[in-house]
Order: C-alpha cells, then sequence, then structure tokens
C-alpha cells in the first residue's frame, strides 16, 4: 500500500495551501526526510519532507491550491505496483463528514490533520543509544534515518566516520554545492555573484523576501555551521566560526563577489572582507554583530532554548518592529525548521561560544576600520537584540542607513526598501 | 559406498522416527510402557505406535479408555511408583481434559514431597492445524503448559529430533510434554540409527544469518525456512532458530543471534496473544542484548481465533511464508 503525501497544516487558519515547487520529479526516488516539495499559504512559506522512502507518483501539479489533509502525491515501495491513484485516506477516514459538502467538510478534515509536532524526545533504537553512548555522542545531535525519523546504528556509525557535509537537495531554483559547510547556488543570472550569510538561528531560506529584489546576480547562500542543513560542528569562538565560513567561501573559488551579511553572519562577512579583500567586491551589514559588547542575551538563550511554536513566537515577535509579521503560521514554520533538538542544542552551544553570557566577545571595529572595499550598513531603528547605535563605530567612508519602525531584520520587515538600497550599489 | 554415507541416506518420517524411539526404548528399559487410548491394534490416532503391540504385546503397549483423566492419573501414578510410562493423547485438545493430573499432579508431586520421589512421565501430543479438524482438534497449546514449573515442554520440528529428544524425555526423571505437529507426522528426514538423545532446553540454528533472526517453533520452523531462502535471493541474510524447547527456554542462542542481527521476528501457531512469541521478546527486552535492537521485535503467532473449519479461513489464522515474507522484509528495509 503507498504511502499518502497530504497537504500539512501549518498554519491555525489555514485552508489549502499552494505547492510551488516539487523537489522530487515523478518517478523519482526519494528518501525519508528528504525534501519533497515547498509550500506557500497566506502567511508561510516552508518545505515538506518526505515521511517515507520510495518511489513518488500521482503528483499534483505545481502552482496547485489543495486543501489541507488532502493528498498531493503517493510514495510507492519499491517493485510495488503504481495504478490509478488509490482513493485518499484522509476522505475515507474524515467518512460522512467528507460527504457533508465541501465547506465545512475539508475544516473537518482539517481537524483530523494533526500538525507536525517537533518532538522533544529523540527517536533512536537500542542499538544507536548504545553506539552514541560508547562514543560520547549525543543521540540528539544525530539525524535520524529510520521510520519517524528514527536514528539508527548506521546513522551514528556514520557520524563517526565522516561527518556528512551538505545533506539534503538545494531549496527550489538553487543547486547544493559540495563543501565543509551547506552552500547553495541559484540556477542562472549574470554579472558578480552575490553572496548571503544569514544570522543566527535563522537559515539560508530566510533571504527569500530579499532574493527578489536582487536582480539578475547569481546568489549563493552559505550556511552557518550549526545551522540549516550544515553540519552541527562544534564552534569554539567567533575566529573558530570565521574560519570554518572562510573554508566554504575560498572553495567556491570565485574572482569577485558582494558580500550580504546579517547579524552574526554579516560578522562574518566583515572578517572574511577584511581578510580577502581582493575577492570582496562589496560589503552590506544588515544590523551586524561584532561592532559592541550589547547584545540581548534573553533572545539569544531563548531561541536556542524554544521547543514549540509558543515559546518561540515571542522571541521571534522581539526580532521585528512590526510584530503583526510574524503570524501563528510563521512561527510554526519556523519552530519546524528547528524541530531537530540536536540542532537547536548546537546553536545554543555556538552562541555560548560567540556570545559568552549574552556579550559580543569580539570586536570588529578595527576591521571596519581597515576595510577599503564599498561598505554600507543597514539598521533598523527599532533593533531590539543589538543596539543601532553600534553603527555609530564605523569609519566616514561607511555609508549608513538607519530606518525608522523597523527592527533587527530589516530584509524581513522592508526587502523591497533594502533591496533597492543594494541593487543601486552592485 | 561407505558406512558413513550409508547412514548419511536413511530417512525415516517423523512418525517413523517416534515410533523407533518407542521401539528402542521398549526394548533396552523394562520399565517403559506405553499407553493411550487406541494405540494397541488400532496402531493410535496416527498412525504412530504403528504395530508396536505385537512386538511387545497388550501388558506394555496398553490400550486406555476413553478418559484422558483417568489414563493420564494412572499414567502419574505407574510414573511416581518406578515405571517410564508414554502416555499418548489423541489430541493435544484433550489436555483440557487431563489438566487436573498434569498440572496439580504431574508438575508438583516431586515438590511436594521434598523431592522424595518424581514424575518420570512423557506425554505425547499431536497439536496443530492444518488437517481440517476444526477448533477442538487443531490447537497449540504448548504455552499454556509452559506456564506451569515442573513441567518441561518441548516441539521437535525434524525426525531427527522426535526420537532424540524422545529418548531425551524418558531420561528426564520430571514429567516432559511432547507436541508433534500433525502436518510433520508425514515429513522426512536423515534419522541416524540406534540410541542417541537430543538435549532438551537447547535450542538449534538451523540457517546462520546477519540480517534477521527468526525464532520459530514446529511447523513454522519449515516456513521461516522457505522464507529465508526466498529473502536470501533479495540480500536478506536470515537466521532461523528452532525453538525445540518451549520451556526451559535457550536464552542464551536467541539473546547471541539478536546480538549479531539486532532484529527479532518470533513466528509460532498458538495464539499469538501470550503466546510463546511474547515470552521471547520479553526475555530479549529484559536482557543485555536489549542494547542491541534496531528495529522493534515483531511476533507473528495465530489470530485471535478459534481454527476454522474452513480450509482457506484454516490457513489465514496461522502464520504462512508470505506472512512471513513481508514481515522480514519490513524489519530488514527499517520500514517499522
Amino acid at each position: 500500500m503507498p504511502v499518502e503525501v497530504i497537504m500539512p497544516k501549518v498554519d491555525m487558519d489555514m485552508a489549502s495551501g499552494k505547492i510551488t515547487v516539487w523537489h522530487v520529479a515523478a518517478g523519482d526516488r526519494v528518501g525519508q526526510g528528504d525534501p519533497l516539495f515547498d509550500i506557500e499559504t497566506d502567511k508561510a512559506a516552508m518545505e515538506v519532507e518526505a515521511a517515507a522512502s520510495g518511489y513518488l507518483h500521482h503528483r499534483v501539479a505545481e502552482g496547485t491550491d489543495v486543501p489541507i489533509g488532502q493528498p498531493v502525491a503517493w510514495i510507492y515501495a519499491e517493485g510495488e505496483d503504481v495504478g490509478a491513484p488509490p482513493e485518499a485516506a484522509a476522505r475515507s477516514a474524515a467518512g460522512t463528514a467528507a460527504e457533508a459538502g465541501p465547506g465545512p467538510a475539508s475544516e473537518r478534515a482539517a481537524e483530523t490533520v494533526p500538525a507536525p509536532e517537533p518532538h522533544a524526545k529523540t527517536r533512536a533504537t537500542p542499538l544507536a543509544r548504545h553506539l552514541a553512548a560508547k562514543a560520547g555522542l549525543d543521540i540528539g545531535e544525530i539525524a535520524g534515518s529510520g521510520p519517524r525519523g528514527r536514528v539508527q546504528a548506521e546513522d551514528v556509525r556514520g557520524e563517526l566516520h565522516q561527518p556528512p557535509p551538505s545533506k539534503g537537495a538545494a531549496p527550489a531554483g538553487f543547486t547544493a554545492e559540495n563543501g565543509p559547510l551547506a552552500v547553495s547556488r541559484s540556477i542562472g543570472g549574470a554579472g558578480t555573484p552575490i553572496i548571503l550569510l544569514h544570522g543566527f538561528a535563522s537559515d539560508a531560506k530566510s533571504w527569500g523576501p530579499l532574493e527578489r529584489h536582487l536582480g539578475d546576480h547569481p546568489i549563493i547562500r552559505i550556511e552557518l555551521p550549526a545551522h540549516g542543513k550544515s553540519p552541527k560542528l562544534r564552534i569554539s569562538g567567533f575566529a573558530d566560526l570565521v574560519c570554518e565560513v572562510r573554508r566554504a567561501f575560498d572553495k567556491l573559488d570565485l574572482g569577485s563577489a558582494h558580500l550580504i551579511g546579517h547579524s552574526l553572519g554579516a560578522a562574518v562577512a566583515l572578517a572574511i572582507a577584511d581578510t580577502r579583500p581582493k575577492t570582496v567586491s562589496s560589503l552590506t551589514l544588515l544590523a551586524p554583530a561584532g561592532l559592541g559588547p550589547d547584545i540581548n542575551g534573553a533572545a539569544l538563550a531563548g531561541l536556542g532554548n524554544a521547543t514549540r511554536p509558543e515559546s518561540l513566537g515571542p522571541w521571534l515577535k522581539l526580532m521585528v518592529c512590526n510584530e503583526r509579521l510574524i503570524s501563528d503560521g510563521y512561527v510554526r514554520a519556523a519552530m519546524s525548521a528547528r524541530a531537530d533538538a540536536g540542532l537547536r542544542s548546537a546553536q545554543s552551544a555556538l552562541a555560548d561560544a560567540v556570545f559568552p553570557d549574552g556579550v559580543q566577545a569580539f570586536d570588529l571595529k578595527s576591521a571596519l576600520d581597515r576595510i577599503e572595499v564599498p561598505t554600507r550598513i543597514v539598521w533598523g531603528k527599532q533593533d531590539r537584540i543589538i543596539p543601532w547605535q553600534h553603527a555609530l563605530r564605523a569609519p566616514g567612508r561607511v555609508s549608513l542607513h538607519l530606518f525608522d519602525n523597523v527592527g533587527h531584520i530589516p530584509q524581513f520587515e522592508i526587502p523591497d526598501e533594502v533591496g533597492k538600497l543594494l541593487r543601486a550599489h552592485l | 559406498m561407505s558406512a558413513d554415507s550409508r547412514e548419511e541416506l536413511r530417512e525415516l518420517s517423523y512418525a517413523e522416527a517416534i515410533r523407533e524411539a518407542m521401539d528402542i526404548a521398549l526394548g533396552r528399559d523394562e520399565r517403559v510402557i506405553l499407553m493411550g487410548e487406541d494405540i494397541g491394534v488400532y496402531g493410535g490416532a496416527f498412525q504412530v505406535t504403528g504395530n508396536l503391540v505385537e512386538k511387545y504385546g497388550t501388558d506394555r503397549v496398553m490400550d486406555t479408555p476413553i478418559s484422558e483423566l483417568g489414563g493420564a492419573g494412572v499414567a502419574v501414578g505407574a510414573a511416581l511408583t518406578g515405571l517410564r510410562p508414554i502416555f499418548e493423547f489423541q489430541f493435544s485438545d484433550f489436555a483440557a481434559l487431563a489438566m487436573e493430573q498434569i498440572v496439580n499432579q504431574a508438575a508438583k508431586i516431586r515438590y511436594m514431597l521434598g523431592g522424595a520421589v518424581s514424575v518420570p512421565l512423557v506425554m505425547r501430543f499431536p497439536a496443530g492445524s492444518g488437517t481440517g479438524a476444526a477448533a477442538q482438534h487443531s490447537q497449540s497449546l504448548e504455552a499454556w503448559f509452559g506456564h506451569v514449573p515442573g513441567l518441561k515442554v518441548i516441539q521437535p520440528s525434524t525426525p531427527e529430533d522426535a526420537k532424540g529428544m524422545l529418548l531425551a524425555a524418558l531420561e528426564d526423571p520430571d514429567p516432559v510434554m511432547i507436541f508433534e505437529h500433525k502436518i510433520l507426522y508425514k515429513m522426512k528426514g536423515h534419522v541416524p540409527e540406534g540410541y542417541y538423545t537430543t538435549p532438551i532446553g537447547k535450542a538449534a540454528i538451523r540457517r546462520p544469518g546477519t540480517d534477521v533472526s527468526i525464532v520459530a517453533t514446529s511447523l513454522m520452523v519449515h516456513k521461516a525456512l522457505a522464507a529465508a531462502e526466498t529473502l536470501a535471493g533479495e540480500g536478506i541474510d536470515v537466521e532461523v532458530i528452532d525453538l525445540r524447547t518451549v520451556r526451559p527456554m535457550d536464552r542464551e542462542t536467541i539473546l547471541a543471534s539478536v546480538r549479531k542481527t539486532g532484529k527479532l521476528i518470533c513466528v509460532y501457531e498458538g495464539v499469538k496473544t501470550l503466546g510463546v512469541g511474547a515470552e521471547i521478546s520479553a526475555m530479549v527486552a529484559e536482557s543485555d542484548a536489549f542494547d542491541f535492537l534496531e528495529a522493534p521485535i515483531l511476533r507473528l503467532g495465530g489470530a485471535e481465533s478459534p481454527i476454522p473449519y474452513n480450509p482457506e479461513l484454516e490457513k489465514a489464522v496461522v502464520p504462512q511464508v508470505p506472512d512471513i515474507l513481508e514481515a522480514a522484509r519490513n524489519i530488514a528495509k527499517g520500514r517499522v
């Protein structure tokens, strides 16, 4: 019996979702946990992973709006006969409710489909636990390949022998690069490439809103260690972090690139520009870290500790000025991207290494003073994570763009404004 | 042709192997007697005793009245007072009629008399489904008796073991219950000549393997071996363990196998719930071998149903080769 793939409910108010892109072609093999498709609701966009391994059939077309709980594809086991699409289990389970009419029925059916919940406890086989304990590994930090994401012995052995580099497919329109960190490159584009470095507790997908406003440049997104699909490396301090990201940067072997970083990623971008001045054509620092000691330590800890949408939401809202941008759906999608307890604990360890006791333990003022490439700082004056006044330490040749009624993530709150600003200099 | 290779070629059916064991026992030990309903001139409900009455006479191959309770009571008394009776039931289902003698007397007398006496009684039970004999003549009740301290419960699955374990049972000072699957009676296999014993309480690895452990009993051993052949062609290397003894259970052979494969399937014909596989699963879960499990333990056992008379339904309520194939593929490929 093939496994039904349904439109998941990622938002309390969500009635349907649109499939923006499939990551797996019809008839192709898909592994459990692999990215399967991206959905867009009126409030959030997120990637949905395959719940089973097998061969994908009966996909609905991209761009289709599908009521939640309804099948969007089926995953067949190897050798299983593929005939007509099977009757949807969700429909028959809804029973009489489904026959009562499309309006209320789809809502009722929706209620029978539980939203994907982050699991607090790690599923692992006894042998996997045994091997991890023997090797001193935290089982929660190991990605599971078994049913329901269960960690199998081979996952632990894999972790022991070679920390897997970029695993999983690249997001839509991007291809994955081999390298020490997860790097994805946009397909097509012309001119000098733009490299994007996201901030703490974020990932490459956070650049989506801004990317639409960056013109036709090729875009390369690097994910920080312990973020997104990058390996959960143990980072001892800021220098170590820069070293890892610079290794990924060097491996790209670009003649020149525009560097855009946000927050912690901006600090890393600045450090790379400082040491690779010939490769970096311009530098854009969005609410950068590294220009003063203060940072909201409670928010860093809160982001790292949150295990459910209810505890993550307040911290996400603190990141922006216009809190209405952080919908329930957005929080749920963000939490689902952070469902991996190992990822969260690795990020907390990273925060502890670079921001011990809630203090920015590294100062890039002198690096900024040395910078000769065109550099601009973009900051929201309602930033509640890092005080925007740190920007005032920049030397005169660095341009400052300070926005009112904007918080810590200008590229999310006012992507068009930031994009327009950047395009003028690219 | 050497004597050794002639020995290799000698095959007997399971029923013939039991008869040969009883013949040898009657011949070498005058304390041995056979008792049971229609085991004399008729030769036994499944023709296992055959013509032994002609060779040893009615004093030693004794027809009993149609009363399992009465017959079993006489057999317990005979064992207590120095004989070595082998008591045949027509169907294992009829053990229910003799429960008092088996559970309250045979199993407990040695304990209650402080070891002053013992009950060296061997009971033989034709068991299992597949003969169209319906709900009262087709059960697999070994787990009932596996629950009683003082009894030994064995299920030989090959002619060689049927002979060797019966002779071992006769050497045992305590009551031993032998569950013989009716479908196995006609199965042929190599049986060594002469007297030998096969130890009670020791499982046999019928097929070594590295990917999945299957612990099976009685007829299910052969279904598991058939499934293992198919699975080998699919690259799944199954180890098939023949439990042979339900009580006392051979923990070490099972645990060693689970430590090796990390995956365990129990296959038995008795009702799945509270059955032999439940005990095996719990025993593994309680042991250090737990640390080596890579998947949930699976049990394939009889359905929650009396055995139906309809032959198709009769097949459907007990594990069949396709069921074993499916379970093994699922567990080997990480689907469970």
